[in-house]
């Protein structure tokens, strides 16, 4: 069940955006404040805990022995899971994950694997029969908006906290980690952008566009959200936003 | 993890507590925003959320009870807060674990109150360390009082057993998998009444008696802590 | 005997009062002891002791004034979300205050999901099914404004004894407030930043509900915000 927004606070939200200011008083371009948080979960060998202004997300990264896939038998595994906890919203209720969820996991699995943040090559241990897999696990705790900006940076953040796990199969001195993509997300409301929407903003935005870009500004996944479309400058427009953006959120994973 | 030799020493358990001794144990009332009531409970090495939403509307409506509210309680393990990875979503474990919470939480409850409505909670474990259910029944309970359900009292919960031959409090995951027994309680501390109680492994009659005896010591203590983590959330902070 | 101090901030279960004493809202009885039943600050006067809730869902009174969002329609009228476990009902005659013959007229017109509605409870059943009128002047859909929610406990201070505080705000920040039982607030002022300020005093009241002097402290507040800037 999708919340209903009354007509009142829509209008209010669309009227503000109008007049280029926004329900929780930042500027169009202004992200809420990031909160990072390393190495919470003892359990887990990385862990991270996003604050994206209310929103909460927490991720711990498990890295356990696995069979490869067939087409690539000396490689790791990478498998990204999100749950969308019914103790994170009033919507979100118990059972196999929605497609939200399956989105946010897909989105998120995107940018780390196509920026080949993770060198999966060196993640094998014995060819067609043991490898590495790197599970990341998306809990969401509180949703008031931006879970995929705040997901993603929770898993990035986590994957930086990996500690090499106890095992003699482990031979790497550290984590293979290379990269940082970091995603961010800019909506289209009455046909202005704004940057990291909150949850009020995303029920009466027109679409979304998330961006994931690496430290050299280059992008390593898109995903478009919502009904609504997006012109050609408003798409360059968004880019400019995402990796400026991007920029100042990979300061918070030091 | 490798069975140790002893699991007590010199009266003294692995991670130095005394046999009658809890894990250090923290509380926090209304962590989440979403939430209509919330808390977040450390008991050691466990990190446990609980969020309340309710007396909200009851779907499928077949399930709602004319004269009163229902309680539904979801336990569930994050997939890294053990050591191997844990499959996510239900299992007979955690569908066992939140039926007996349930139990646990109804007899404080006015449910009578809200006719045809369910209160949801929901417990969600980040890491675990043995006592998960024990943690998430302390962080239900305040979270329920969080949220304004009206309740006769709090519920608290511990777990107790039996190392080496000695009775302990609050088992830790050594003492819970290689201990001789683990009983979880969880008690109404006002009328001193019983409102979960399992165990496994071995008790005398006496050691069921003393390890009770335990639980209800215990369970005063957590009871403490979860009223000062209510009063807490409304205190005047120096300098307002 | 009384057990707690006047205002002191209880939790369930805690012990207020023993012996001949009525026991009100947010507390319940036991033998001759009356304990508290929420999270609350206690009130003790003459022989009446209650709990005043500082958390808790709205739940439907007859007289209350609630500010509802229509989230389904049917034949004769609509279904509200008040805010509250309940929905509730507002049937089109109670709407616009005539007959309407449900077959001439599209009653779609009135209402659409999403509006907003002030209105009052007329009837609540033992089954806690709700029906709503708009008998008073302002009742009805509601244009423009700015909705506000926050814990229905708490609306008591906004409107404040005798409705000193909800005067506090509009006085100075020159708009006007319709303010629900049901934690829904609906503030109307021509400038944004006035409203904004409204807004500011509604959630300053709201986290420091269980305070006292806390009308002087919003006053002080807007007079301070407005001399600075607006």
């Amino acid at each position: 069940m999708d919340e209903i927004i009354s007509c009142v606070k829509r209008d209010y939200i669309i009227d503000l955006v109008k007049q280029g200011k926004r329900v929780d008083g930042r500027a169009l371009d202004q992200m809420r404040e990031a909160v990072v948080e390393k190495g919470l979960i003892k359990t887990a060998n990385g862990s991270a805990k996003v604050k994206l202004g209310k929103t909460q997300v927490l991720v711990g990264v498990k890295l356990m022995h696995a069979e490869p896939f067939p087409d690539t038998p000396e490689s790791g595994v990478l498998i990204v899971n999100a749950e969308l906890l019914p103790l994170a919203s009033p919507t979100f209720e118990p059972g196999p994950p929605r497609v939200e969820a399956i989105e946010l996991a897909r989105v998120i699995d995107r940018g780390i694997r196509e920026s080949d943040a993770i060198d999966l090559d060196k993640l094998g241990i014995k060819s067609g029969e043991d490898v590495w897999s790197v599970f990341i696990d998306i809990d969401v705790l509180d949703h008031d908006g931006g879970l995929i900006d705040a997901a993603a940076l929770a898993s990035i953040a986590a994957l930086t906290d990996v500690k090499p796990p106890k095992d003699e199969d482990w031979k790497l001195p550290e984590f293979p980690l290379s990269k940082l993509p970091v995603a961010v997300t800019v909506a289209k409301i009455d046909d202005r952008l704004v940057v990291d929407p909150c949850l009020d903003e995303e029920r009466v935005m027109d679409a979304r566009l998330t961006i994931t870009t690496i430290e050299d500004g280059s992008i390593c996944a898109i995903q478009k959200g919502g009904r609504g479309y997006f012109t050609r400058e408003e798409l360059e427009q968004a880019y400019d936003l995402a990796s400026s953006k991007a920029m100042e959120l990979r300061e918070k994973l030091r | 993890m490798e069975k140790p030799e002893k699991l007590l020493i010199d009266g003294k358990r692995l991670d130095g507590r005394a046999p009658d001794e809890l894990r250090p144990l923290k509380i926090k009332a209304g962590v989440l925003e979403r939430a209509d009531g919330s808390a977040y409970v450390e008991l050691g090495n466990n990190k446990v959320f609980a969020a309340v939403y309710g007396p909200r509307e009851m779907h499928p409506r077949h399930d709602q009870q004319p004269d009163s509210a229902v309680l539904r309680c979801r336990y569930s393990m994050a997939p890294f807060s053990v050591e191997d990875r844990k499959r996510p979503g239900p299992d007979r474990r955690s569908m066992e674990i939140s039926k007996v919470t349930r139990e646990a939480l109804e007899p404080v409850l006015f449910l009578e109150l809200y006719p045809r409505s369910v209160i949801d909670v929901f417990i969600e474990v980040l890491q675990a360390d043995a006592g998960t259910r024990t943690a998430g029944i302390n962080a239900a309970a305040v979270a329920l009082a969080d949220a304004g359900v009206p309740m006769r009292d709090l519920v608290s919960s511990v777990a107790v057993g039996k190392i080496d031959g000695t009775i302990i409090l609050d088992l830790m995951k050594e003492e819970d998998q290689f201990g001789t027994t683990d009983m979880p309680v969880a008690i109404i501390p006002r009328k001193k009444v019983v409102t979960l109680l399992q165990m496994d492994g071995h008790f005398t009659k006496e050691e069921f008696k003393q390890a009770l005896d335990l639980a209800f010591k215990g369970c005063e203590k957590i009871y403490e802590v979860q009223r000062q983590a209510l009063k807490e959330k409304y205190a005047i902070k120096e300098g307002e | 005997m009384i057990h707690v101090q006047n205002r002191e901030i209880v939790v369930p279960g805690q012990l207020i009062a023993e012996g001949n004493y009525r026991h009100l809202e947010g507390s319940y009885r036991e033998g001759n002891k009356i304990y508290s039943a929420v999270v609350g600050l206690a009130d003790v006067k003459g022989d009446r002791v209650r709990v005043i809730p500082l958390q808790g869902r709205y739940i439907p009174h007859v007289g209350d004034l609630v500010i509802g969002v229509v989230i389904d329609n049917h034949s004769s009228g609509w279904i509200l979300d008040i805010n509250s476990p309940y929905t509730a009902n507002l049937f089109v005659s109670e709407l616009v205050h005539r007959k309407v013959d449900l077959n001439k007229e599209d009653i779609s017109k009135f209402l659409s999901i999403g509006d907003v509605v002030l209105a009052s409870v007329k009837e609540v059943d033992e089954y806690m099914r709700v029906l709503l009128e708009t008998p008073g002047r302002g009742m009805g859909k509601i244009k423009g404004g700015k909705l506000v929610e926050i814990s229905p406990a708490k609306i008591p201070r906004v409107l404040g004894r005798k409705g000193s505080m909800l005067k506090v705000i509009e006085s100075k920040t020159g708009c006007t407030l319709a303010v629900g039982q049901n934690g829904r607030i609906i503030i109307w002022g021509k400038d944004p930043e006035r409203v904004n300020l409204a807004v500011e005093a509604i959630l300053m009241i709201e986290r420091e509900a269980h305070t006292s002097g806390l009308t002087d402290r919003v006053s002080l507040m807007l007079e301070k915000q407005r001399e600075g800037g607006i």
